[in-house]
């Protein structure tokens, strides 16, 4: 073969065929005997059934002074129950082939199985010991506290995770919740005791106040039947409604480093607070965000690191921390982090934010183009067979309708608003959402290398932190 | 012209009821097809017989680099217009290259098939046309970024790449990561990108599998239409032999004091090739020493003992040179490596010399089986996995069947391996101690010999 020379034969660009249809799934709803709320999916093909287990016990209801008590708790379920020692448990879920993991996160606690449908029975007759009847051993708590003390530091070490929990301290209130890392740190997880996790499950975990949301191929499964015969014995009081403390979030446009002398990056996180999905803003600012930095041809990556070479890859997004009920008192309760983030080497730091603050005036003076808001929703919205082939995706995102408060139909719902969202919605949601001269930007790197630069930007008073 | 080779006469079902058809194009193309309407998608699949084992010494790095390269463009598509394509058509994309292979992939809306086909028979046939000085050096710097990220700039970042350099010696295609070093990434030349083209980059070094919501007969039409003038390559060179000893012979080991939060231990076990009924022994056996919860090293270092935070080992399979045992540890505050060593090496003499019980290998089954119906619950994971027994074994249909031969491992044989393996002299040791900044600017004894590399996974990502 000579040097460029193209030997093959070349067609125009195929048109697209005919659209299939798709919708996302619209679970089945029920409630067992017990108050336990129960949402059902059948996905056929899909052999590993999803199950996700949504308390409504959001970080809030931690007592002051243990943050980390929730994720503790959660993670204890497993740890020993009436019929089994830890051990014994985990093996038994493994012979189910089953994978059991519990978190505790802003808007609520979840426990989420994964098992083969041949073993489905098996593993939810486990998971509802796990629910009922743990024992939470003093020797198992001690356990999970200590690893829970060795983990922080690990935890820290990572650039992006030491960013996030520096944003959150930054753009919240020291008193909110939220400001604090989930997980706790030393000193309110090193107090945790066997006593005050159970208080805390005693208080807090009821079927009453539990949805469990169940996807897969559920062919010839008598869901009923096996309902009734696992989950339908965990017994509890009636539920309470869990109060919620409002939050002003705080935050003007100003720059944090936390100092790592000799990093060869530089972590980026930029952001600050925004709407929850109730908001009827939600689709414009998932559109608008989604063009500045969805994906590689976004606005940040097509000049950082297509054109400029900074960075392997720099997102923007959007998370939701706190959703109460639309109805609920004080509605506007609701709270999301808004955030940028990415790394780059650290001689290009001042440059690539240079750059960063130019792609976001340019797009509050000119706005988003038609092509980029059609081509976004081209994304978003057909993509969404691919992005919920899997049992686990759907349930995982049914879990989420449920602890924030939607209802059933919302995902099905939000690629109809995508699809509606005109450009000029968009690009007021995304300049709304990242002003320029209000971000907050937290840089894990090399201060001595940094910190002149950075200032010379003009983008906020520079502070330095260690640790 | 397509022409049905091999296996489509015993077409077997896998789970699921699943199967798959072969065909070659004249041009040498392997093309795999697999059926499946219950979601309106397909995957397209293309793996390239190329990764980091055919770099050369002074360009390492070189496979995943032309990697980023194949994404900027080609005769009729503009500049970052494949993923621009793509995305705009619903679809998700992207490339990955280890040591073995190289993988180009989009899971389409079923109706954007034709699409995606397009696109990469595009850049297989004209990558040179588009391919400047520009792009490479743009996507130099992005991968020298993507190796700082996931790499140099972690904890541990670099075990990985320490470990390969000392299980596989100098000179051998392995003993580099395909990250690639800094100084190798800066060396390459367009005329480096260019020759790795025409020396890998043809239809008969490929495997094309299209899996999902697709009419077989029209793909086919399809992948004639777009793939069948590419010209074959013919004359490939083959790797580089692999082979090594079963056993390394000594314990390598390199103590590594470093600004990481904890102490930690890690090790490469060299194992059984893939392919082989030894290697899926292997796999029950780390799975039983050390996946999930309630593995033997789980039970006894974070349970038990108390001396770890998490303890896991795992198979990474390779097919051209031994698969290689992945130990991780990472200790709890108050412990110290030869508390943690001496509790490994009971729980490897332990499985040397008494086979695992019936439940013990029911559990390592039942999570082998679950890990094989993950990665077949999506088509993009099933056409990476036909691609993968084609590729490397040279049948798609070995896929399906796959989990049924190491369901077939008797616990006997999960022993014999450990005997045969898991052994003090078959082992590459990283011991990690913590250490301040301050310290870190003293000598550090022997670890600058190792060289640079870390991925726990199977390569690196566009």
């Amino acid at each position: 073969m000579t040097d460029a020379a193209v030997t093959m034969d070349f067609h125009p660009q195929p048109p697209p065929g005919q659209a299939k249809p798709w919708a996302f799934p619209v679970p089945g709803r029920g409630a067992l005997g017990n108050g336990l709320t129960v949402l059902h999916c059948h996905r056929p093909g899909q052999q590993v059934v999803a199950v996700q287990i949504c308390l409504d016990m959001p970080l809030d209801v931690e007592p002051d002074g243990l943050d980390g008590i929730a994720a503790i708790m959660m993670s204890a379920l497993a740890e020993g129950t009436s019929k089994h020692t830890a051990e014994e448990f985990a093996a038994e879920m493994e012979r189910c082939g089953a994978t059991l993991e519990a978190s505790a996160d802003y808007p609520g606690a979840r426990v989420s199985l994964e098992v083969p449908v041949s073993r489905l029975p098996k593993a939810l007759d486990l998971l509802a010991e796990a629910l009922h009847t743990p024992t939470f051993p003093s020797s198992e708590i001690e356990r999970l506290v200590r690893n829970r003390l060795d983990e922080i530091p690990l935890e820290m070490a990572n650039p992006g995770r030491r960013a996030a929990k520096q944003l959150a301290q930054e753009l919240f209130p020291a008193s909110a919740r939220l400001s604090r890392p989930r997980g706790g740190t030393e000193d309110t997880v090193a107090p945790i005791d066997a006593a005050g996790v159970r208080a805390f499950y005693q208080a807090h975990v009821r079927p009453g106040r539990a949805t469990a949301v169940i996807v897969g191929d559920l062919t010839g499964v008598d869901l009923d039947t096996v309902l009734a015969g696992t989950l339908g014995g965990w017994t509890g009081d009636a539920a309470k409604p869990v109060p919620m403390l409002p939050v002003t979030p705080a935050g003007t446009g100003r720059v944090v480093i936390v100092d790592r002398p000799g990093a060869v990056q530089t972590q980026l996180l930029i952001g600050r607070t925004g709407p929850d999905r109730h908001d009827r803003v939600w689709p414009a600012l998932v559109l608008g965000t989604y063009c500045l930095g969805g994906t590689l041809t976004s606005r940040l990556d097509q000049v950082l690191r297509e054109e400029k070479g900074y960075t392997y890859g720099v997102r923007a997004a959007q998370r939701v921390l706190r959703s109460p009920a639309p109805h609920a008192a004080g509605r506007a309760m609701g709270v999301s982090v808004l955030a940028i983030s990415g790394s780059v080497d650290t001689a290009s730091t001042g440059p690539a934010l240079d750059d960063l603050w130019k792609v976001l005036r340019k797009l509050a003076a000119e706005g988003l183009t038609e092509t980029e808001r059609d081509t976004a929703v081209q994304n978003l919205v057909g993509s969404a067979p691919l992005k919920y082939e899997r049992a686990a995706s759907v349930a995982r995102t049914l879990a989420e309708q449920v602890e924030q408060h939607l209802p059933d139909n919302y995902q099905a719902q939000l690629y109809a608003r995508l699809a509606e969202t005109s450009t000029t919605e968009a690009t007021t949601a995304v300049i709304a959402a990242f002003p320029v001269n209000r971000l907050l930007t937290i840089l894990v790197g090399d201060t001595s290398q940094i910190k002149a630069p950075v200032q010379a930007l003009g983008i906020g008073d520079v502070e330095v932190v260690t640790g | 012209m397509c022409a049905p080779v091999g296996h489509t006469a015993t077409e077997q079902a896998g789970p699921g009821g699943l199967t798959a058809t072969e065909h070659r194009l004249d041009n040498g193309l392997r093309l795999v097809l697999s059926e499946d309407h219950l979601n309106p998608v397909a995957a397209v699949c293309l793996w390239y017989d190329v990764g980091s084992r055919y770099e050369v010494k002074g360009r390492t790095g070189l496979a995943h680099l032309f990697e980023h390269l194949m994404f900027q463009g080609s005769a009729q598509v503009k500049g970052n217009g494949h993923f621009e394509l793509v995305q705009g058509a619903g679809g998700s994309l992207n490339g990955t290259t280890s040591f073995e292979r190289t993988n180009y992939f989009e899971t389409m809306p079923a109706h954007q098939l034709e699409l995606a086909l397009w696109l990469e028979a595009d850049r297989m046939g004209s990558l040179l046309a588009a391919l400047d000085e520009e792009s490479l050096e743009n996507q130099r710097d992005v991968v020298k970024n993507e190796r700082r990220q996931h790499y140099d700039n972690v904890p541990y970042g670099t075990a990985f790449e320490r470990m390969i350099a000392l299980a596989y010696p100098e000179g051998h295609p392995y003993h580099h990561i395909p990250i690639g070093s800094m100084a190798d990434l800066d060396a390459v030349t367009l005329d480096d990108a260019r020759a790795f083209f025409r020396a890998n980059y043809a239809p008969d070094n490929a495997v094309l599998a299209v899996v999902g919501d697709i009419d077989p007969e029209q793909t086919r039409r399809w992948a004639e239409k777009y793939f069948g003038s590419i010209p074959s390559h013919g004359g490939k060179v083959p790797p580089r032999d692999g082979t090594l000893p079963d056993i390394i012979g000594a314990e390598l080991r390199v103590e590594i004091r470093e600004e990481v939060p904890a102490r930690a231990l890690m090790a490469i076990y060299r194992m059984p090739r893939d392919g082989t009924r030894e290697c899926d022994a292997a796999e029950l056996a780390l799975t039983v020493l050390g996946e999930g919860t309630s593995s033997r090293l789980y039970n006894r270092l974070v349970r038990r003992d108390r001396t770890a935070i998490t303890a896991g080992f795992g198979l990474m399979r390779l097919a051209g040179a031994p698969s290689l045992g992945l130990l991780d540890v990472k200790a709890s505050a108050r412990a110290e490596i030869p508390q943690i060593e001496a509790a490994v090496d009971e729980e490897l003499a332990r499985l040397r010399t008494e086979a695992p019980g019936a439940e013990e290998m029911e559990r390592a089954q039942a999570l082998t089986e679950r890990e094989w119906l993950d990665r077949l619950a999506t088509v993009a994971g099933r056409a990476d996995e036909l691609c993968r027994y084609a590729v490397l074994f040279g049948d798609p249909q070995l896929a399906f069947t796959a989990v049924n031969r190491i369901l077939g491992v008797t616990a006997e044989e999960v022993r014999a391996v450990a005997a045969a393996r898991l052994r003090p002299d078959n082992r590459a040791v990283l011991a990690y101690e913590p250490v301040t900044s301050e310290d870190t600017a003293a000598p550090a004894g022997d670890q600058a010999s190792a060289a640079e590399e870390n991925d726990k996974r199977d390569g690196a990502r566009q």
